[in-house]
């Protein structure tokens, strides 16, 4: 069903010891990204400038999101592959999303019920 | 499998394999590489809609409820903790602790779906917010409804993968059997990670 079992190269006793130790780091990761959550709950509702909340909320996603990523889908352990991998699918999605909203940012090719329902009141001059 | 003998195994590396990798790993990773893409597009589609949208739209933070949604976040995030301990417990040869875990992310899981549907009610009914009657509603109903529908295959799975391990024919070498369908789990919960920013706490500011 799988593939065969190996013996690690760093011995019975340092692999032993790594696999206990991660029952831990999943607990603390889990613990931090709660938190992490509630202060992005928290963020949203202070009184600072659009742009810096925007900032603060994509750096706790951000963090959570390699939190995930790297130990409870265990990228920091597995061969550099598997993240090269990941990685042309995720950069390859937020290019296309950056050039989506920069795409239909512009004035020209703004959705077209938007621009259909604003137009006659941005042509007709006022009497 | 006890402990000691467990200890032993590597398995975060196969070497019958070109790469080095468990090739069912390999294809759940390109698999998720490819399930990026799909939700950019759909976050995408939402955010460029919400950035500009048609007059007389419905004023979307009218229409949500950050408290339940942080709830269904909080639960995602408990149920791939416990994903994460159902993984390591196979890689043990612990098949009792595995099926624990597993149970408790299924029971999350279908919190999380629950938490779900009755926002879809709520919006649907006491809100009037449908699919099909604003730009808002489409937008948003077919990306968390996608997300929703991935949290689903992830709970059959993770019941099918129960059964299973009840049959005695599934033992620490089939840990990557377990760990593939936990990428999968840890995976929704990614996307979901970045749908409570983009269209959730966007709203609010």
């Amino acid at each position: 069903m799988s593939a065969p079992a190996v013996p690690s190269p760093t011995g019975p006793t340092d692999h032993h010891v790594e696999e206990q130790g991660k029952f831990w780091i999943y607990i603390q990761i889990a613990m931090l990204l709660a938190v992490i959550t509630g202060l992005e709950l928290v963020t949203v509702y202070l009184p600072f400038l659009t742009w810096i909340l925007v900032t603060v909320l994509v750096v706790l996603s951000t963090v959570k999101f390699m939190f995930v990523i790297f130990y409870f889908m265990h990228l920091r352990w597995d061969k550099a592959f598997c993240t090269i991998l990941f990685f042309i699918g995720l950069v390859l999605a937020g290019g296309t999303m950056w050039a989506l909203l920069k795409l239909f940012g512009a004035e020209a090719s703004r959705p077209l019920s938007s621009v259909m329902i604003e137009a006659p009141a941005a042509v007709v001059p006022a009497a | 499998m006890s402990n000691a003998a467990a200890a032993t195994l590597d398995h975060h590396h196969d070497p019958s394999t070109s790469t080095g990798i468990p090739n069912k790993k390999l294809l759940m990773w390109a698999f998720l590489a490819s399930d990026c893409m799909f939700f950019g597009c759909l976050i995408s589609t939402h955010l460029i809609y919400r950035l500009h949208p048609p007059p007389g739209t419905l004023p979307a933070r009218e229409v949500f409820s950050i408290e339940l949604t942080s709830f269904s976040t909080f639960i995602l995030l408990m149920s791939s903790l416990m994903m994460a301990l159902a993984v390591n417990a196979i890689q043990k040869g612990n098949l009792r602790s595995m099926r624990w875990s597993i149970l408790t992310t299924i029971f999350f899981g279908l919190i999380f779906l629950g938490c779900q549907v009755y926002e879809f009610r709520n919006f649907v009914f006491e809100k009037h917010l449908t699919i099909t009657n604003s730009i808002l509603g489409t937008t948003f109903f077919t990306l968390t409804g996608t997300h929703g529908l991935h949290v689903l295959i992830g709970v059959i799975w993770l019941s099918i993968m129960l059964a299973y391990s009840f049959t005695g024919r599934l033992t620490e070498k089939d840990a990557i059997d377990v760990e593939s369908m936990g990428l999968y789990w840890h995976f929704v919960d990614i996307v979901w990670i970045v749908i409570f920013t983009a269209v959730y706490l966007l709203e609010y500011i």
